[in-house]
């Protein structure tokens, strides 16, 4: 595929990986390669355009007029969140099944197939979006009805899904022919972890396609009225579930990576299976937290929700906050790499992109994504979060200094360990995910400040200058100036991850394993006790920093909301 | 790595669900669920003794119904004048407010401090977002969310005085980022209902059209149209034109005396405000948004330059001229 691996198969198609100890078939290996190369690609053109939408609200600097601010916005949010995130998604499913398996990707001339639809489907939206003229609008990531979006991106929509759909199957025919053959043998937990994804993914995307058909077919008026409750309900179950995928991609991802580069083993298969389970039943309805400011609901089902949401996928995402790091404390611990307290992970490969990109996407995406993402899922904090700058603040910690930054990790061995290529300027790859990273939780922090203490509004090109009125928000102006530079900077860092991507493809040399030195260490060096008797202490000390945070600025947001005049009953 | 026998990549061995899990990872597990109830029960309990709850009972009503309900609730409210503007007052504690492409009906009104209003919110075309705060502090600010075909009915009650800014939270189209309204916090004395008059400046011609004057730039070539040899004459209201159906059409037209001009809405949810006029002329405009089909005659006598527009699409640039030559 390409032509730019450097790996041989055997007369069966298989290869053995000689860092992970994975069989690896050629079938789903270039499949990987296809879904993986356009993922990144997408990152590019999406970068690009967040550059454009940042300069815009940065508005010393103003670069689009307001009506292409809106066309832009809507492009950065499909090449970001469509294509970067479920290109890459497909490509874990088959690095999670097949590889991890050892087997050939079943019907995988359905994967290509759904390639296509996807490609056909986001070309089609992409498309509507870059040329429609009134009386059609911007249909950003939503497209509520009534606001008429044009006709051909719905139609674009469901076949992207569609496609994603398709491209599943074999995934899971995969998983089934293993069953059959292995019946009594239990999945490996990262296989475990893309099991959930795909079922949770499947549910998400039915229940995109129910809500955008039906948009469709009333946009070319063949439908006479389509309610605007029952369309936002709809539609958030797959613009939350697709997130939720996002998320459990992310934490597969996480678990992968911190095995294979430092040595972390399971702390507990149980609890980790478990907290996967809680996501499967409890997070689809969590979509609802999208609705916490909206007529419609009664107040008893939004808290319902909320709390369901709560105990559920909360609950299990903190789980995996302690099992990640504890797997890679005790692991560590095991080889003999680190005593201490924190020996384990001063002692880790840093210099590793695979390794730092990982561990910030777990630090970053817990503390800014996760925390207040709990906040403003409260029915009644959600009021000073809904539909201001701080909501884009708080998901792009979730999908880009979390979701992007694991899946960069991820794309840095599928270009050693897949393309078989060393990464070309090594030295510029080790600081990529700090750079972009650090860069990146600063925009998000700036958003969210922005949006909660200034209450500036999202999706809006010109707050300094609403026309018809002397009010504006210019007090948050200085705030504005970070943000906006900070944004040039991760616009930086994410285009240095690309020319590395690239460059490597191209001009990389062949890579030889062993990854890093780190891996020799012996096993017999260290502790031999199982990984549930080795010391957690490090970890519970970070988790107890972690949750200090938490409470103190969910005590904030609400002394915030306080503050407030009287509202409801 | 056949030195891991715990890999995440490889099968579990033997039974793995009766392993015992480390107790730190148990007291964790612990903390995690105290929290959950915990934060679930603030939630809850906030209901009970918190001020700020965004419930309240919704009514499914169509977009043509609540814009009748918007129209008599200003047709009830008496006028005061604020800071030289003219803002309604509630008859009773009703406020209704209607969003539209791109302005806020209803607003702006002017409410007394301590006293509980029900807000109606509810929209004549797309979604909305009601974002609200003080002009004084913009840290102390809420959001809503406004859909067509409902009216929800939230209570609000405002100790701090002063001017509120309600901005669209939610996009709504091409002229979303000039949807803006207010309402004023103020003690006043009761007010009776009536109808106020309009306000007149004395803005040139020149400047009207441009964004010096109230609201966005209007697309005109600076050339009225002549029609002063006609004895009738049609303004369409909504015509396309300044970024969408937003425009006068014709922008400027000049008139002979005693001409009638009829102004005609080719598009929806238009007005016609008069800006200035010349001294002694009564055109009162139309104050009430209106749809597709309604149409407005006015016979010009005074010579002179009449300056209108239509407030929701101010913003966009919707102005005009009849100039009586
Ligand atoms: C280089 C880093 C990035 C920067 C500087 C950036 C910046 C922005 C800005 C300024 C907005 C507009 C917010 C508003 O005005 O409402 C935005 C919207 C958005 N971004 Fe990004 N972004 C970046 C990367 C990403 C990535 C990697 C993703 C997804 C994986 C993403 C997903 C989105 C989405 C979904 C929206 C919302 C569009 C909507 O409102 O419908 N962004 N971004
Ligand atoms: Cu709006
Ligand atoms: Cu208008």
């Amino acid at each position: 595929m390409f032509g730019l691996s450097t790996f041989d198969y055997d007369e069966d198609g298989f290869r053995e990986c000689d860092v992970t100890g994975l069989t690896v078939h050629k079938s789903a290996e270039d499949l990987v390669k296809l879904f993986g190369v356009t993922a990144i690609v997408s990152l590019a053109v999406g970068g690009a355009f967040a550059l454009t939408v940042a300069l815009t609200r940065w508005e010393a600097i103003g670069f689009l007029d307001p009506g292409q601010y809106y066309r832009f916005t809507s492009l950065h949010a499909w090449f970001m969140i469509l294509f970067w995130m479920v290109f890459m998604e497909i490509a874990i499913l088959y690095v999670g099944g097949p590889f991890v398996l050892g087997r050939k990707l079943s019907l995988s001339r359905l994967g290509w197939a759904g390639y296509g639809i996807m490609l056909a489907g986001g070309a089609l939206a992409v498309f509507s979006i870059a040329t429609y003229d009134l009386p059609n609008q911007a249909p950003f990531y939503t497209s509520y009805v009534p606001l008429p979006s044009p006709a051909p991106y719905f139609a674009g929509a469901v076949l992207f899904l569609l496609g994603a759909l398709v491209a599943a199957v074999p995934f899971f025919v995969t998983l089934w022919h293993e069953k059959r053959e292995h019946p009594s043998k239990t999945l490996p937990l990262i296989t475990f972890g893309a099991f959930i994804t795909g079922v949770i993914a499947l549910e998400a995307l039915v229940g995109g396609i129910t809500a955008l058909t039906p948009a469709f077919l009333w946009r070319i008026g063949f439908l006479e009225h389509l309610d605007a409750a029952w369309y936002r309900q709809m539609f958030w179950t797959i613009g939350h579930g697709s997130q939720q995928i996002n998320l459990l991609a992310m934490i597969t991802v996480w678990y992968f990576m911190t095995h294979v580069i430092g040595g972390a083993e399971v702390a507990s298969e149980k609890i980790s299976r478990v907290a996967f389970v809680l996501y499967l039943f409890f997070i689809n309805l969590g979509a609802a937290h999208h609705l916490m400011s909206d007529p419609a609901l009664s107040s008893s089902w939004r808290m319902w929700n909320t709390s369901y949401a709560a105990y559920g996928a909360v609950v299990a995402s903190m789980i995996h906050a302690f099992a990640i790091p504890a797997g890679l404390e005790a692991g560590r611990r095991r080889k003999g790499a680190g005593g201490g307290l924190f020996g384990w992970l001063w002692s880790a490969p840093w210099k590793d992109p695979g390794f730092s990109s990982t561990i910030l996407s777990i630090i970053l995406f817990g503390f800014l994504g996760g925390i207040t993402g709990v906040m403003m899922g409260q029915m009644q904090l959600n009021m000073s979060w809904h539909n201001n700058l701080a909501v884009p603040g708080h998901f792009h910690a979730t999908v880009v200094t979390g979701t992007t930054l694991a899946f960069m990790g991820l794309a840095y061995y599928v270009l050693r360990l897949v393309f078989g290529r060393d990464w070309f300027a090594s030295r510029l790859a080790s600081i990529q995910p700090f750079f972009y990273g650090g860069a990146m939780a600063v925009v998000c922090l700036m958003m969210m400040y922005l949006g909660l203490l200034f209450g500036v509004p999202r999706r809006h090109p010109s707050v300094m200058d609403i026309p018809g009125t002397a009010f504006d928000f210019s007090p948050s102006e200085p705030f504005f100036v970070v943000f906006g530079i900070a944004a040039i900077l991760s616009v930086v860092g994410g285009a240095l991850f690309v020319v590395i991507a690239v460059g490597t493809l191209l001009a990389g040399g062949t890579f030889t394993p062993p990854i890093v030195e780190d891996r020799a260490i012996s096993p017999v060096s260290g502790d031999a006790a199982p990984p549930h008797e080795q010391s957690m202490r490090g970890t519970f000390v970070l988790v107890l920093v972690f949750f200090a945070v938490f409470v103190v600025l969910y005590a904030l947001n609400w002394f915030l909301l306080s503050q407030v005049w009287e509202i409801g009953p | 790595m056949g030195d891991d026998d715990h890999s995440p990549l490889e099968s579990p061995e033997g039974h793995w669900w009766n392993q015992s899990v480390n107790r730190r990872e148990s007291i964790w597990l612990g903390i995690s669920g105290a929290w959950a109830v915990s934060m679930f029960g603030w939630m809850l309990g906030w209901t009970q003794v918190g001020e700020q709850n965004q419930t309240g009972q919704t009514y499914e009503v169509s977009t043509e119904r609540y814009r009748q309900k918007v129209q008599s609730f200003k047709e009830a409210a008496g006028t005061l004048e604020v800071d030289g503007e003219e803002v309604l007052v509630p008859d009773g504690n009703d406020v209704y407010v209607g969003a539209l492409q791109w302005a806020w009906d209803g607003l702006p009104v002017v409410l007394q401090p301590g006293e509980t209003y029900n807000f109606h919110l509810g929209s004549y075309d797309v979604q909305h977002g009601f974002g609200v705060r003080p002009e004084g502090n913009l840290s102390k600010q809420i959001s809503l969310q406004i859909l067509p075909g409902y009216e929800w009915v939230v209570e609000m009650s405002f100790d701090e005085t002063g001017t509120y800014h309600v901005v669209c939270n939610e996009f709504c189209g091409v002229g979303h980022r000039s949807m803006h309204g207010t309402f004023v916090v103020q003690d006043h004395e009761p007010v009776e209902t009536g109808s106020g008059g309009s306000e007149s400046s004395d803005a040139a011609y020149g400047s009207w059209f441009t964004s010096d004057a109230r609201g966005g730039a209007t697309d005109f070539d600076g050339e009225p149209t002549d029609a002063t040899d006609q004895s009738d004459v049609t303004v369409e209201v909504g015509a396309d034109g300044n970024g969408g159906p937003y425009a006068f059409a014709p922008t400027a037209v000049q008139v002979s005396s005693g001409t009638t001009v009829t102004f005609e809405w080719v598009s929806d949810n238009h007005n016609v405000l008069v800006e200035s006029q010349p001294d002694g002329a009564d055109w009162e405009g139309v104050d009430a948004f209106e749809n597709e089909g309604y149409s407005h005659s006015f016979t010009f006598d005074a010579q002179g330059v009449y300056e209108y527009y239509c407030e929701p699409h101010l913003g966009m640039g919707m102005k005009g001229v009849v100039e009586v030559v």
